[in-house]
């Protein structure tokens, strides 16, 4: 009982443009030009050096929690740790504290990522604990560290500091857009090419079978942790750097954040499906989607709202569009 | 009487079953029988209303009835019993056989004292012999099936469906299921008996009907038709039955000793050899020990004492990947669909996944695409894989295939020691005919060891040179030179038969 529906070969190629991209990419762009219909200084290069930060950022924030998502795992600290990081840096970098330079300051936040990620992954997979329950403890963890240390006031950041958030080649294409394109390219190529890539794709698809196939997966569940630590210490610097000061806020609205982001660019639930094309668009789709919120004029403290009510939108619409491939093997792709 | 009449069935892409009538009287033993994908689970569906039917009619005792859901069948007196053991682990034995009835003394209070007195009734009628409120999952598979057939018949059926209710059993518990089976027959009660043993269909069935690609092509009376002429129907061909020629081990090389190995409650003080191009048996009952001796060999698990020598050397593997690129041993688990494939992904990649490493290049850390599609044809070719293509995913591929992919990935791996569990558990006969090829080339022509792991005594008396009998976890007997003595199924079951009473 066949039927001749594909997976493309290999794990990486698996929804590079799929047909679900495709579609990510149609709704993107009738959005934009509802939106250029609608509000005439919206195609505007002040509008595209400011909105695609914005999208830049939320990539990290997203890809923090999609490389947990593709091993089978999810982390609720994704926000918790961008926090303790932006502390961390205030403290490091502020005139008013160390104030020691970006160039020795930024790299050792950095390690705050790969170190956090380190400890979730060996809680989880030495003690055999249930990643939920870890990265939730680890969160309040970490939020009243944050809170504890800064007593809730923000950092200065020196204006020496400014150029990664805010500059860019020209007046048009910020830092942020060219680091976070670099990235994509980065994670892509290891998803579709490297074996790490592949064993960690594995991971996420059937870790028992994986696991007796021959790899490691308590390492796959560690290295996941680790980078989606990463991603979240780079997010938080770039905020930083952009909005100028270091706001122990930072991250509070990451965590839904990041779901959306992922959920909407495709990354499997259950693991084994990651696509950065995917979540480059989720990205871009959902800062329009606020951005039309502020053309139409509604209270941005209804976003969360809007939030939730997108992630279960992305996933009955998947729903749907499984239960129809399921019925038409043949439109498929 | 339950009677099919001219249903039809499709899913997308493929007709399941076309025109299929069929006849299930009250006393009798009916076996069903086929392929894999040729309609026998399809049609169980429909009958136990799981599937509704795209055309035809179901008729019991002279009146059409429709199923719309599994609890109109139970309504109607059709019970199942699914071939994998469906059974919550982490509730009682009482509370499962009860599941669907429990009774409550209003406001949704269960009534205890009456649920274990209801259950005790229905455990007794099976011969089952657990404390009520034992937790199901320390259970043996065949306890656990004797529970799902004590659940369907506390429903009081009249049509009992059972879906290859021995796959998980031995010999001897199976022989138990059996008595119990003519007992609900000479009860009246019709049962229809789905198997892809044809030893247990002649053994237990009155009549039988063989479908092929989602036709009937033919029912016999048990006692006017052979195993051959029922083969012949499944497949349009004849069945080899014949042993698989060998060649003899290199008796001087050893390649795998166990010495002394145990673990608690796994293993006990397990010791044994393993020679280059030989086929070892692991016979015992499920649970006896060998998945469990087979899973602290390649690190899955750890043992407390003992020692293992790779080739002459001291190895102690901790996972299966120190198993796998360090000492070449490769497992072939016995669930594959839960332990051993990726069914989301492609052939190829569950072709590949041991190889990826070897696959790297140097520079760029890169997998060489065009080498792993190489890899992945020449498995699919050499092993016959049924697939619409490498891209396909292994979901979609039937049992048989499943299994072929299983093995497959071992074998691009090149590894030189297979442990191999449970081969053909599932799988149709043509393609256990193949996979009984593959075990015995791998050893006679490749020179490679394996361990073949089996509760299906007439496939490991087959295939290997030596077998092992297992039971609670030791090693209790050997039957040896089953190749040069050419040892007949019944002489090496009448060496075994001691051993494990």
């Amino acid at each position: 009982m066949t039927t001749t529906d594909e997976t493309p070969v290999g794990f990486g190629r698996k929804d590079w443009v799929s047909g679900r991209t495709l579609g990510l990419i149609v709704f993107a762009g009738v959005l934009m030009v509802v939106m250029a219909l609608a509000s005439p200084n919206f195609l505007t290069q002040e509008t595209f050096f400011s909105q695609s930060r914005y999208i830049a950022f939320y990539v990290f924030i997203a890809m923090a929690q999609a490389v947990c998502l593709a091993v089978g795992d999810l982390n609720l600290t994704v926000g918790a740790v961008g926090s303790i990081a932006t502390v961390a840096l205030g403290l490091l970098i502020a005139p008013d504290h160390a104030h020691l330079s970006a160039w020795l300051a930024v790299p050792l936040v950095f390690l705050i990522g790969p170190l956090t990620g380190l400890l979730h992954g060996q809680i989880i997979t030495r003690l055999k604990m249930d990643a939920f329950i870890v990265t939730l403890s680890m969160m309040f963890v970490y939020m009243g560290l944050r809170s504890g240390v800064s007593g809730g006031n923000a950092y200065t950041i020196p204006v020496a500091f400014w150029w990664l958030g805010q500059g860019g080649l020209g007046n048009w294409l910020p830092y942020m857009v060219l680091i976070v394109l670099a990235v994509l390219g980065i994670v892509s190529y290891m998803y579709r090419n490297t074996v790490l890539g592949r064993r960690l794709l594995a991971t996420g698809s059937n870790s028992d079978a994986a696991r007796l196939s021959g790899i490691n997966t308590s390492r796959m569940i560690v290295v996941a942790h680790v980078l989606s630590g990463c991603f979240s210490v780079a997010a938080a610097v770039l905020w930083a750097s952009w909005s100028g000061n270091a706001a122990p806020q930072t991250g509070d609205d990451w965590l839904i954040i990041s779901f959306a982001v992922a959920i909407i660019g495709g990354t499997g639930l259950r693991g084994n499906l990651i696509s950065p094309l995917g979540i480059l668009m989720g990205a871009i789709i959902f800062k329009l989607i606020q951005h039309s919120l502020v053309i139409l004029k509604i209270n941005d403290n209804y976003s969360n709202t809007l939030l939730g009510a997108l992630i279960l939108l992305a996933i009955v619409v998947d729903r749907a569009r499984q239960h129809f491939e399921a019925a038409n093997p043949a439109s498929a792709r | 009487m339950l009677e099919l009449r001219h249903i039809s069935k499709s899913f997308p892409g493929v007709r399941a079953l076309e025109d299929v009538s069929l006849q299930f009287r009250p006393g009798e033993i009916h076996g069903l029988v086929g392929e894999n994908g040729a309609g026998k689970s399809t049609a169980i569906k429909i009958i136990a209303g799981i599937l509704a039917p795209d055309a035809g009619d179901i008729v019991l005792n002279g009146a059409p009835i429709t199923l719309d859901d599994a609890r109109d069948s139970l309504g109607q007196g059709i019970g199942i019993v699914h071939q994998e053991l469906q059974v919550i682990p982490d509730a009682s034995v009482a509370e499962n056989i009860m599941l669907d009835k429990l009774p409550t003394r209003g406001l949704g209070v269960i009534d205890w004292p009456a649920t274990f007195r209801e259950a005790r009734k229905h455990v007794a009628q099976v011969g089952l012999d657990v404390p009520l409120d034992r937790l199901v999952r320390g259970l043996s598979a065949a306890q656990k099936q004797l529970i799902q057939i004590a659940r369907a018949l506390s429903a009081d059926v009249k049509v009992l469906l059972l879906d290859e209710p021995t796959s998980s059993l031995t010999e001897h518990e199976a022989r138990r299921l059996f008595a119990l089976l003519r007992e609900l027959r000479a009860r009246g009660v019709a049962l229809v008996f789905v198997s892809h043993k044809l030893g247990e269909i002649f053994e237990l069935c009155d009549r039988v009907s063989v479908l092929r690609d989602g036709r009937v092509v033919g029912c016999r009376e048990i006692p006017q038709t052979t195993p051959q002429e029922l083969v012949h129907m499944m497949i349009g061909r004849e069945c080899n039955d014949d042993r698989l020629g060998r060649l003899s081990p290199d008796w001087n090389t050893e390649v795998l000793r166990v010495e002394h190995v145990v673990r608690r409650d796994r293993a006990d003080d397990i010791s044994f050899a393993l020679h280059r191009g030989e086929i070892l048996g692991f016979y015992g009952l499920v649970g006896s020990g060998r998945t469990e001796l087979a899973r602290i060999l390649i690190g899955e698990d750890a043992m407390d004492s003992g020692s293992v020598l790779v080739r002459g050397r001291i190895a102690a593997i901790r996972d299966v990947g120190q198993s796998l690129y360090e000492h070449g041993i490769g497992y072939v688990t016995e669930n594959r669909k839960e332990e051993g494939l990726l069914l989301e992904d492609s052939v190829q990649t569950n072709l590949a996944i041991t190889v990826w490493p070897k696959l790297r290049r140097a520079l760029t850390r890169r997998i060489d695409s065009r080498a792993e599609t190489a890899l992945a044809s020449r498995q699919v070719d050499s092993l016959r894989i049924k697939t619409t293509g490498l891209s396909q995913p292994v979901k979609n591929l039937s049992g048989g295939n499943q299994q072929k992919v299983s093995i497959g990935k071992w074998l691009a791996a090149d590894c030189d020691i297979l442990i191999i569990d449970e081969p053909t558990a599932g799988v149709d006969v043509g393609a256990k005919q193949q996979i009984h090829q593959l075990i015995g080339d791998l050893a006679a022509r490749d020179r490679k060891s394996v361990i073949l792991i089996s509760s299906d005594l007439p496939e490991i008396v087959r295939l290997a040179n030596r077998i092992l009998i297992f039971r609670e976890h030791r090693i209790v007997g050997e039957v040896r030179d089953v190749d040069t003595q050419n040892k007949r199924y019944a002489e090496v079951s009448a060496e075994i038969a001691p051993h494990l009473e």
